[in-house]
């Protein structure tokens, strides 16, 4: 049966509360819900959906089952928010957290088993009508991924996601880089100590392509330098003369010769040694 | 380091506490031992313990000590007791000390005097401690079921190394394994009703008992998020896998149990945190109080029947939560720290990000201030009400701003500086009168205080790396983690096992020390203002949601909703 | 003056920094399963089968805490966290990302080892050059762990034999 609005009752069953601030927030000017028609309901006696979260602990185990059969019959959507719900998420396998007997609890299955669906599972068993369960995954999801869920719960958007299976077929592809690949991995550590693990793939890609075009030490110098004046973040350019020293280090460690004379540092570079960044960061 | 700094953190000052305790009770000290740069040991008989404790905190001249935390743990494997420790620390700014006190029990005779007669705050340890390790507090005025599920077995110990994690017996939740309640006084009727979750909070069982409109006494029953994460942290996980589950403990401090944590460990493994790592950490704790602070005085106007406070709040705290967004990858559960630093840096146009909206927030925020207080609604329904007295506070060992606006002088930053706090400078805003209003205004200055401190931060904030490489920590060390959190002080206290895991990690949440203070504070109070009240404890978002009303006089029950208590609230304000 | 965004009748993109959810890039991936030791809410799984001589890393969307350590974990950049964020849906095994690789074969045995054919290219990738012959590692690479060490006895006696005459 096609909705057009939506009572929502908010149940939850052990949530750590980072989900339920952002179903309050899809309430707020800047997402609202209400323009799909969606509402909170004050009791689960006048409501369509369930919007649960948690990962089902046993405490509240009870009183979720009472919740859900006092909702009346038809449509009984459950909507399950966050990962906690859909699948108990990181506290999935806890001495109070509640796992049906057939989902074992320390398991090699997929999809993952936990949350919310092993009460309906436990209702269904028991005879009553459970209507379908959305799943909107994350850690907290944000509220435009709340906003979704609720609209495919209503039919107004199309499914995105689907499941993969890919084998040997597609192929293999070992990428040459223009560095050697043990001092590439070497680098690509160190980079995650001065700049973390999230900007540091574009800086290695940088100072590859500069190490593709110099030809000697000197010239490889003469590059970086170009690119940290052309660049002007701090972080950038103390990231790109760590590279730069531990690149002739690690060639010089492992016997691959250098062009030109530049001198590789011989001690392992941290840095706080390095004189270019105690003016780095601040003003 | 600043000169406060270093003062409290001089060895000398530190010292001269462990040397009075030691003087006091000569031969009832068996050792001795610092474990870290600001944690002492002391190891007694377990018959001294309220002797002890009961002295150090109540000493007359040592300023606002306080129970930080207690912990229990199965020592069994390695010395063959039990063993377990109170920490108490000493604040005021007079001195950056934990003392712990620490005590072996057999395993053929499981109890220890409890300590609760001496100091209440000790009330919900001493019961934990019963509950999941059968530790039993003899004395104790109140031993009733705290933190497992009502359909747990007798006798069965989730702590206990012989217990598998994964474990999860079941018996029959039948009328006699319910929650046993509290009798009410004289002349009402009691009906016991189930726990029902109808509002958007967390699930929670209140108990009111009334004579007409007047609170007289309250009764609750709590624990219904207990999942285990101390067992799950010990067993399935390693050391750096523990922040990401440290930070899912509360979706609104997140950041700050994480930090408590990547701290202890530090302070065990004795690792180098570096200089710029620790300035990220100190912004994004502040960030984090930030919106958690905006959270909660939207939801006191929105409970007051202020709605415009209550939208504007949450407009202001939604530029906060884009921010973090930007800087960390999420709204919220940042994923910034680990042991050793952080795992995100700030680039320079995140740098100048952070200046823009903290400049932003600032003018508004003060508009917003302005605009409340000059609400004669706002001003007069939340003064006078939910008073807790300084003797309370202290006696309940509350924390955070709860404490703070009764008059109590602690914050763990300025008292245990931690992160780069010791480099920075900064008001902690007190306030004596103990109501909803003196705790508002301590949330709003303490918001200006935080924008103030993350414009020095990133003034100051060095170059550098941002993450320390360790390689191995040594096992069987302990050590304390400690940070302030938006709610107040959180605890952690870990001890290292092996192979890459913990042996014991002890959460505490600041919520755990301020809770038992509520029915304190609720006393002498209309039913229309338990909201307002249990809203500025501020308990993690409001706890309250079937709250059972029982009128003394006619013998009548009640059973309000959240939604008819706000409600009520809301009716009181057009009487002012 | 209206704020309220649009969403979700108009596209929108999350921001460059956003942690959507994990994608594995099935070209890249070696089956090593550093992911799999790293993830801490166990969304992924390696399951491996001898008799067909198959590995198995799975990837479940609906487990995934989106902490980002697979992605710090991982030698190649296959598994890395997309910006997408909308990942409802009413079945749960939309939420299953599976990639199989052949586990290699021991060419003297025939036994199936426990680590995959593209972990070994991999691995003798990393490997400078300089000090070691490339064939001949390439050809006791090859072999499972029982044929190289009874490999390694045989080729001590025959050089211990030499020695002697």
């Amino acid at each position: 049966m096609k909705l057009r609005s939506l009572y929502i009752f908010h149940l939850d069953t052990g949530a750590c509360n980072g989900c339920e601030i952002e179903l309050f927030d899809i309430l707020t000017p800047y997402y609202d819900a209400e323009r799909l028609g969606v509402r909170l309901a004050a009791s689960p006696r006048h409501s369509h959906a369930m919007a649960v979260t948690g990962p089902l602990t046993r405490q509240t185990y009870y009183a979720a089952k009472e919740a859900i059969k006092a909702m009346p019959p038809k449509p009984r959507i459950i909507v399950a928010i966050g990962t906690c719900a859909c699948s108990g998420g990181i506290f999935y396998n806890g001495y109070p957290i509640y796992r049906r007997p057939e989902s074992g609890r320390e398991g090699q299955e997929y999809p993952r088993r936990g949350g919310i669906f092993e009460l309906v599972q436990d209702l269904r068993d028991e005879g009553e009508y459970v209507g379908p369960v959305v799943y909107i995954p994350g850690c907290p999801p944000r509220p435009e991924e709340i906003l979704y869920g609720v609209a495919l719960a209503l039919g107004l958007v199309e499914k995105q996601v689907k499941g993969e299976y890919y084998t040997e077929e597609v192929g293999f592809e070992l990428p040459e880089y223009p560095l050697e690949e043990r001092i590439r991995l070497s680098l690509r550590e160190r980079l995650k100590y001065v700049v973390g693990y999230f900007d540091r793939e574009k800086i290695l890609e940088d100072f590859m392509e500069l190490v593709k075009e110099a030809r000697s030490a000197e010239e490889l110098h003469r590059l970086i330098e170009e690119y940290c004046l052309k660049n002007p973040d701090p972080r950038v350019s103390l990231a790109m003369r760590v590279l730069e020293r531990e690149f002739l280090r690690l060639k010089e460690k492992y016997g691959w010769e250098v062009k030109g004379n530049a001198k590789a540092p011989q001690s392992e570079v941290r840095g706080l040694q390095v004189s270019a960044d105690r003016n780095a960061g601040s003003r | 380091m600043k000169e406060w700094a270093r003062k409290i953190t001089d060895d000398e000052v530190r010292e001269r506490y462990v040397s009075e305790v030691v003087e006091r009770f000569k031969d009832k000290i068996m050792r001795v031992e610092r474990n870290a740069s600001n944690q002492w040991i002391i190891e007694i008989n377990r018959e001294d313990l309220p002797e002890v404790v009961g002295y150090i905190i109540n000493h007359p001249e040592w300023k606002e000590t306080q129970l930080s935390t207690m912990v229990g743990a199965d020592e069994r494997p390695r010395r063959g007791k039990f063993s377990m420790i109170y920490w108490i620390s000493i604040n005021g700014e007079s001195g950056d000390i934990f003392i712990g006190i620490k005590t072996y029990i057999p395993e053929d005779d499981p109890k220890f005097p409890a300590v609760t007669p001496v100091h209440p705050g000790a009330n919900w340890y001493e019961r934990e401690v019963k509950d999941l390790l059968g530790l039993v507090p003899e004395g104790h005025p109140d031993p009733r079921r705290l933190v497992l599920p009502d359909d747990w077995p007798e006798g069965v110990y989730p702590l206990r190394k012989d217990f598998h994690y994964t474990d999860s017996p079941k018996r029959d939740f039948t009328d006699e394994t319910k929650y046993p309640y509290k009798e009410p006084p004289k002349g009402t009727a009691v009906f016991p009703l189930g726990p029902y979750h109808v509002a958007l909070d967390e699930p929670g069982h209140f108990r009111l008992y009334v004579k007409g409109e007047e609170i007289v006494d309250v009764d609750y029953r709590l624990f219904y998020q207990h999942r285990g994460i101390e067992k799950i942290g010990e067993n399935r996980l390693t050391y750096d896998q523990v922040n990401f589950i440290a930070e899912r403990i509360c979706g609104i401090c997140g950041t700050a149990h994480a930090l408590a944590y990547a701290q202890a460990i530090e302070a065990a493994g004795e690792i180098d945190v570096p200089e710029r790592a620790e300035y990220i950490r100190t912004v994004m704790a502040e960030i984090e109080r930030l919106h958690s602070h905006l959270l909660n005085l939207g939801l006191a106007c929105h409970d007051v029947g202020f709605d415009k406070g209550f939208m504007d709040a949450f407009r202001l705290r939604e530029h906060v939560m884009w921010l973090a967004e930007r800087l960390t990858g999420n709204r919220k559960t940042y994923g910034m720290v680990v042991i050793g630093g952080v795992r995100r840096d700030f680039l320079e146009y995140r740098r100048s990000m952070i200046e823009r909206v903290i400049r932003e927030l600032k003018e508004n925020f003060q508009k917003w201030v302005d605009q409340t207080l000059s609400t004669k609604t706002f001003v007069k329904r939340c003064e006078g009400i939910g008073i807790l007295s300084y003797k309370d506070a202290k006696r309940w060992s509350t924390v955070g701003p709860f404490a703070r606006g009764s008059g109590r002088d602690l914050d763990a930053r300025r008292d245990h500086p931690f992160a780069a706090y010791k480099y920075l400078d900064f008001k902690v805003p007190i306030y004596k009168e103990g109501d909803v209003l003196a705790r508002c205004l301590v949330r709003a200055e303490e918001i200006l205080e935080s924008i103030w401190i993350i414009e020095q931060a990133l003034d100051e904030i060095p170059g550098g790396d941002i993450l320390a490489e360790w390689r191995e920590i040594p096992p069987y060390r302990e050590a304390v983690g400690f940070t302030e959190a938006p709610r107040g002080e959180d605890v952690h206290y870990v001890i290292t096992g092996e192979g890459n895991r913990l042996y014991r990690w002890r959460i505490r949440a600041s919520t755990y020390n301020n809770f038992p203070a509520l029915p304190d504070a609720m006393r002498g109070n209309t039913v229309a203002d338990a909201v307002l009240i249990i809203a500025s404890m501020d308990p993690c978002y409001s706890c309250t949601e079937r709250v059972q009303v029982v009128d003394a006089k006619s013998g009548k029950v009640r059973v309000l909703t959240e939604k008819e208590l706000t409600e009520l609230s809301r009716k009181a304000s057009r009487g002012v | 003056m209206a704020v309220t965004l649009k969403y979700p009748f108009v596209k929108l993109e999350a921001p460059p920094e956003y942690r959507g959810v994990p994608h594995i890039n099935p070209r890249l991936c070696i089956g090593c399963g550093a992911c799999v030791q790293a993830c801490p809410a166990d969304a992924l799984l390696r399951i491996d089968d001898y008799e067909k001589g198959t590995r198995k890393i799975v990837l479940d969307v609906g487990r995934c805490i989106r902490c980002a350590r697979c992605d710090e974990a991982c030698p190649t950049g296959a598994i890395r966290m997309t910006r997408t964020f909308e990942v409802a849906t009413l079945d749960r095994n939309d939420h299953i990302e599976v990639v199989e690789l052949r586990l290699h074969r021991c060419p003297n045995c025939g036994n199936y080892t426990d680590y995959t054919e593209r972990a070994l290219e991999k691995a003798l990738q990393i490997l400078p050059e300089g000090p070691f012959d490339k064939d001949e590692i390439r050809k006791k690479a090859a072999l499972c762990r029982n044929c190289r060490r009874r490999l390694t006895v045989d080729e001590t006696i025959e050089a211990s034999r030499e020695v002697v005459e």
